[in-house]
């Protein structure tokens, strides 16, 4: 679905993103971790067209998208949340959804047709009872969860979502893993950012770790949990060595 | 009231303005009372026109004026020449959509403020460069003669209709897909983008749809006055009276672009032949004063009195950041 190559993005002299490479098959939910810092949000701009990046060359499904503008990649498939959630506030939630369905890859032009099409996913994420309501009204989840509605309305192959859980309640967190799962089921191929381990490490088929721009290692949730390189990059090795050595 | 009379109320407003505009002439009134409503209707055109682009897609021009004087200018050379209004005025439109093209692509690069500061600057230096252009007549100006019997309310019927040309865009454009765009650009432009929307080519898009019917009206107004001049039409004065109308009457609503040109139209001549010094300090405090106390307008302040008389809670079907935010250019941050 998606190959990344040698990915490398600048701001000046500090390198965000150092020759990162990987490859996300279709139909998987890839999980990228690291500590703060380490790319993940700069990864996700790269490939979503926000920023351009240094070097490197992104490819979905064959066909090179390194550097497209992010409208062009929403019709090409690709498409992002945000982290920190960035609805059209005083619009509603319909009407939210209804530009994505508008602009989308389906691009439905009669605004009937776009919004009873909006009003599906809406009733298909759960949001049917706040469908009138100014997006700014909406409480943290519901935000999060429009985020969600909103970029599933453009109709992507690939959803890229930004920290989803950030912020959210336990039950909340558990409601949008089975949201994440269901996209999944759709035939979406998901890429999911998040910093709640036990978020990840339960609905990803496959984690990439960055470290400070760099991809650290990648494997299954299992592998990445016992993978000591990682347990470091979180933990710190100093600590460690500092303990032992008294 | 259901929200849907309220709704269909309201749109049929603007319609229920230019209808009393259309049957006033056979009320008796005065050449000048005549005159002055047809100032108006090119008023209330360019401030739906504005609209467009400063209400709908949240983009604060200062620079209405270039199209307003291009329109006029190119209108009055091809009546001039002895060519037929009708085809006159819509070159005037394509005059002035060319050329906000040229001024759209290097300014709408830049956000808010920004783009509101540049608009000025090319605003300016437009009016510069007409005032020194021999094709203007030069700060001279330049008088149109047309071979043609003056019929005034033949001049008012035209200026109603493009009034009503430009009410109709404006309520198209409002419940279609090219107006939602708008909307999702004039609250976060980044956003727009993440769902599918090219900002910059539908900005350029408003931009020139508007900047047609500025042109038109400029035209319509040229072959009126019967004679032009750059610091008029061009002139700074006239880029603010065309962003002052909507905002007086409600930024990003058709009724309150309408209501704000007419209220504009028919206040302004008293207001600089009273207060011939200080009527421009008149507008910058009225301007303050809006944004301060009611960002919707008239259109808001008559929603906020309606909902208190019926004590309607509902949701708001306004779609935007308030005025303010559009003209700090915070919006949708």
């Amino acid at each position: 679905m998606l190959q990344v190559h040698g990915l490398t993005k600048y701001f000046g002299g500090l390198a965000a993103l150092k020759d990162v490479s990987f490859e996300v098959p279709e139909n998987h939910i890839y999980g990228f971790i690291g500590p703060n810092g380490a790319g993940k949000t700069t990864l996700f701009s790269a490939i979503a067209g926000a920023i351009q990046p240094s070097a490197g060359r992104i490819q979905s499904r064959g066909k090179d998208v390194t550097g497209m503008r992010p409208f062009s990649l929403v019709r090409s498939g690709v498409v992002r949340t945000h982290q920190v959630v960035r609805p059209f506030r005083t619009m509603s939630v319909l009407q939210n959804v209804q530009v994505a369905a508008h602009f989308g890859r389906r691009a439905i032009t009669r605004t009937s047709a776009a919004r009873d099409y909006a009003m599906d996913i809406l009733k298909w994420v759960g949001l049917e009872p706040v469908v009138h309501v100014p997006a700014s009204a909406l409480p943290l989840g519901d935000q999060k969860r429009l985020e969600v509605a909103r970029a599933l309305a453009t109709d992507p192959e690939l959803l890229l979502c930004d920290e989803i859980c950030g912020g959210l309640t336990a039950t909340e967190t558990r409601n949008m893993l089975d949201l994440l799962r269901r996209i999944r089921q759709r035939g979406t191929t998901i890429m999911y950012v998040e910093h709640d381990m036990k978020a990840v490490m339960a609905v990803c088929d496959h984690i990439v770790v960055l470290n400070f721009g760099q991809k650290l290692a990648e494997g299954k949730p299992e592998e990445i949990q016992n993978n000591q390189e990682v347990v470091e990059a979180y933990l710190g090795k100093a600590t460690l060595g500092g303990l032992s050595r008294g | 009231m259901s929200a849907i009379t309220t709704s269909r109320v309201k749109s049929a407003l603007p319609w229920m303005v230019l209808a009393a505009l259309a049957i006033a002439p056979s009320a008796g009134l005065t050449a000048n009372i005549v005159r002055l409503l047809f100032v108006t209707l090119v008023w209330v055109t360019t401030s739906l026109a504005w609209n467009l682009l400063g209400g709908f897609a949240g983009q604060v021009s200062f620079g209405f004026a270039v199209f307003y004087g291009i329109g006029a200018y190119t209108a009055a050379k091809m009546i001039d020449a002895g060519i037929h209004p009708l085809p006159s005025f819509l070159a005037a439109g394509a005059m002035a959509a060319g050329s906000s093209l040229l001024v759209g692509v290097p300014t709408f690069r830049l956000r808010g403020p920004y783009f509101a500061i540049a608009t000025i600057g090319v605003s300016e230096a437009v009016r510069v460069i007409a005032d020194n252009l021999s094709i203007t007549g030069g700060a001279s100006g330049f008088r149109i003669v047309e071979h043609r019997p003056f019929r005034q309310l033949e001049h008012y019927y035209t200026a109603l209709g493009l009034a009503a040309l430009a009410v109709m865009v404006s309520v198209v454009i409002e419940h279609s897909k090219f107006g939602l765009g708008l909307v999702a650009i004039r609250h976060d432009e980044e956003a727009a983008a993440d769902v599918g929307i090219n900002p910059f080519a539908y900005k350029l898009w408003a931009h020139a749809v508007a900047a047609a019917l500025t042109g038109m009206a400029g035209g319509v107004y040229a072959r009126y006055a019967a004679f032009i001049h750059p610091h008029g039409v061009f002139s700074f004065q006239t880029s603010v009276y065309i962003l002052l109308m909507p905002v007086i009457g409600g930024i990003g609503t058709v009724m309150g672009a309408v209501l704000g040109g007419v209220i504009f139209g028919i206040v302004e001549e008293q207001l600089v032949a009273n207060f011939p010094n200080v009527h421009l300090l008149l507008y910058g405090g009225l301007l303050i004063l809006i944004i301060l106390v009611e960002p919707d307008g008239l259109v808001g302040l008559a929603g906020r009195l309606w909902r208190r008389i019926t004590r309607h809670h509902g949701a708001t079907d306004v779609a935007g950041p308030r005025p303010d935010e559009i003209l700090r250019g915070t919006g949708g941050a």
